[in-house]
């Protein structure tokens, strides 16, 4: 399928610790991303998506805990990397965003210092190398006055500009994959476009690869190349975006197109629910676990675990997936 | 008697710009912030009117004021027909249950406060009301922390129904849920609202949201009313440049055509609004008078929009 993988996540499993037991956060998923590639991934609150984010740049804290899997990055095993090496990779060759932007900045060194000392650490360049460099980041992130703002302290900037400042930081050390959790779902509509236009300019100049985590379907449908979408723990549906979206084939994720309320097309506006809720780590039920909430399940997926398999262009885990839509 | 309609008579609110002791010293008046600048409209009975906007423009300061929470510091808001039972509906269904009440408890309060049923038949109705918003009658033995974040939302939408309402205030009643169980509480407030005939303000910045949800829609720029129209009107023929952008910023499913649309520029520091029309730092189409005079609300037919100019919307896009 794909030629040289970029990274590649093989069987990842997360167990969470809650009195002397192993929750599985995440059960055996396996994904590729490509260079330059935008991989989506969506799912509910508490489907995993953040502790597989996590998990990739071994920033996973107790309770939780990596419990199987490979991760390697253009061949690089990051699961077999002393916490020493996987600080160098992380910055460096992983660069990542998050939903609030305090969390990756300083709040008490001026914009153009964190700058600056990511790139110093990172890339080797002298003092006046690296002051040229800050400036062009914060033009290229579309802030006025340059000099000003690297003067600046995170909180004399507002919400949008310091998502800017994070997204210069990510980027700045040339890393080959960016991991960006929730990058504008604190933003306004406004903003939130202004945000993704960036990144996807960014993303072209740069070529760097993303895996890109939201709950939001219009997020990926705008940005991503491929989606993977993730239900109580399990990748339960990977495919490229347009497919995806025109021929969901796993019942959660047409369930979630259908539940995102959108244009209909004829100017109307719609939204289906799916009933229930996603079961929690610590009530999975057996066999599929999206069974108690699914349309189209029948007595097998109250016991058999469905194994995500090849389904046209992409791959489900479903015992009776929806059969392929063509476009009309 | 019934409620027949509501109506918000130039409600302005101002937080702070009184000076305080030390200011008076210096002879400072410090700045206020006005939240809520003259805004004008009315609910009739039966109508779910929309308010949008990004964060900050002012939605929930006007909520508060409408529901009585907050004091204008200028306008009035008057109900026709009789004073209204109102009862409102937050984003936090964390933080607006009473974690040490029983669910049932939450529930009956509302009856119990206004007595609105005979002590023999509260349970009776709590037990209806649960069964209303999709729970369970057995759930009501439970506290709030045994539900997740939908059940929350919709034993607070019971709590507020409990009261019999005449008027319903929501703001943002499903920002903090997920899209699947978003769609629920919708699909449920939908319901509830043609079988009850509820007269409510619905409040979110989300504009798919109130399309579904909306009869009318207010747009809402730096405490603002920018456009008023039926949502038919609002969503395929803005007449606001802001409204236009508003619009077309939210990405939608379609991942053939991926263009963006993003809004130019951020909100203004809202005690410190641009001279002339608000949006005008943000505007493609601002012109020099536009710094100039704040343009006036310009009634349309059935709509408003304070704007100077007649723009064709099906030209507005935003200059590459
Ligand atoms: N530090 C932690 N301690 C205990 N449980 C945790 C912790 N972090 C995550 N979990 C649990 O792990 C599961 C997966 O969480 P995760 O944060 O990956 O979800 P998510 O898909 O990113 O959701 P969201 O959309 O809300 O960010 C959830 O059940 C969550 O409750
Ligand atoms: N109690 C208060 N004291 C001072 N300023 C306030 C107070 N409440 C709100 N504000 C300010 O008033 C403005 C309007 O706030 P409001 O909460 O009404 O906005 P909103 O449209 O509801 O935003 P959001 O979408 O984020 O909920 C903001 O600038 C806010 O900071
Ligand atoms: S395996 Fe069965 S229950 Fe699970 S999604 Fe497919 S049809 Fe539904
Ligand atoms: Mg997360
Ligand atoms: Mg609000």
């Amino acid at each position: 399928m794909m030629e040289q993988p970029l990274l590649s996540v093989r069987h990842l499993s997360i167990g969470l610790s809650r009195q002397g037991t192993q929750l599985p956060v995440l059960n055996d998923v396996s994904f590729d991303v490509a260079p330059g590639e935008v991989l989506g991934v969506v799912g509910e609150s508490g489907a995993g998506k953040s502790v597989a984010g996590a998990a990739i740049i071994d920033l996973l804290v107790p309770p939780l805990r990596r419990t199987a899997g490979e991760i390697a990055l253009r061949g690089d095993r990051l699961d077999l990397m002393s916490p020493r090496q996987m600080h160098r990779v992380r910055g460096k060759r992983v660069g990542f965003i998050f939903q609030d932007p305090m969390t990756s900045l300083n709040p008490v060194l001026s914009i153009g210092k964190q700058l600056k000392d990511t790139m110093r650490t990172h890339l080797r360049l002298g003092s006046s190398e690296l002051h040229g460099r800050a400036l062009d980041w914060v033009t290229r992130v579309g802030l006025p006055n340059p000099e000003r703002i690297l003067k600046a302290a995170p909180h004399e900037l507002s919400g949008g500009q310091r998502q800017r400042i994070v997204i210069a930081l990510a980027l700045c050390a040339e890393p080959e994959i960016v991991i960006a959790d929730e990058p504008t779902t604190a933003l306004d509509v406004s903003v939130q476009a202004q945000m993704l236009d960036l990144m996807r300019l960014l993303h072209k100049e740069t070529g760097t690869a993303m895996v890109l985590i939201t709950h939001d379907l219009g997020v990926v449908a705008k940005m991503a190349d491929r989606v993977a979408v993730f239900y109580a723990g399990r990748l339960i549906e990977i495919a490229s975006t347009r497919a995806l979206f025109q021929s969901p084939r796993h019942p959660y994720t047409a369930g979630l197109i259908g539940a995102t309320p959108a244009p209909d097309g004829q100017g109307g506006m719609q939204v289906v629910a799916i009933p229930g809720a996603m079961p929690g780590v610590d009530a999975l039920p057996p066999g599929c676990a999206f069974h108690p909430r699914c349309p189209r399940a029948q007595a097998d997926c109250r016991t058999v675990v469905p194994p995500l398999v090849v389904l046209g262009t992409g791959e489900a885990a479903c015992l009776h997936p929806l059969p392929e839509r063509t476009a009309a | 008697m019934k409620l027949e309609g509501v109506d918000v008579k130039a409600v302005s609110k101002t937080f702070g710009g009184k000076a305080g002791a030390f200011e008076r010293l210096l002879g400072r008046t410090p700045r206020g912030l006005r939240a809520v600048r003259d805004v004008s409209f009315s609910i009739s009975r039966g109508e779910v009117l929309g308010l949008v906007g990004e964060s900050g423009c002012g939605k929930s300061t006007l909520a508060r004021v409408i529901g009585g929470l907050l004091e204008p510091t200028g306008g009035d808001i008057a109900f026709r027909g009789v004073k209204p039972r109102l009862q409102m509906v937050f984003q936090d269904p964390f933080s607006s249950l009473n974690g040490r009440w029983r669910v049932d408890d939450i529930i009956a309060e509302p009856i119990r406060t206004h007595r609105l049923r005979p002590k023999g038949e509260v349970a009776g109705r709590v037990a209806e009301l649960l069964e209303q918003v999709g729970l369970s009658p057995a759930d009501g033995v439970k506290y709030p922390q045994a539900f997740s974040g939908g059940q929350r939302q919709r034993i607070s939408i019971a709590r507020a129904l409990a009261g019999e309402p005449d008027f319903l205030i929501l703001d943002e009643p499903t920002s903090a849920l997920d899209v699947s169980v978003q769609a629920q509480i919708l699909n449920l407030l939908r319901d509830l609202q043609s079988r009850l005939g509820l007269t409510s303000l619905f409040i979110t910045h989300n504009l798919s949201v109130v399309r579904l949800m909306a009869d009318r829609v207010g747009v809402m720029y730096l405490g603002e009313l920018v456009e008023l129209a039926s949502a038919d009107d609002i969503f395929t023929n803005p007449k606001h440049p802001y409204t236009r952008l508003l619009i077309d910023a939210a990405p939608d499913l379609d991942p053939i055509d991926r263009t963006l649309h993003p809004i130019p520029g951020e909100l203004p520091d809202p005690s410190r609004p641009p001279s002339g029309c608000s949006f005008r730092t943000r505007c493609p189409y601002a012109q020099p008078l536009c710094a100039e005079t704040p343009p006036p609300l310009r009634w349309e037919a059935a709509r408003e929009v304070r704007c100077h100019f007649d723009l064709t919307p099906k030209s507005l896009s935003v200059p590459a």
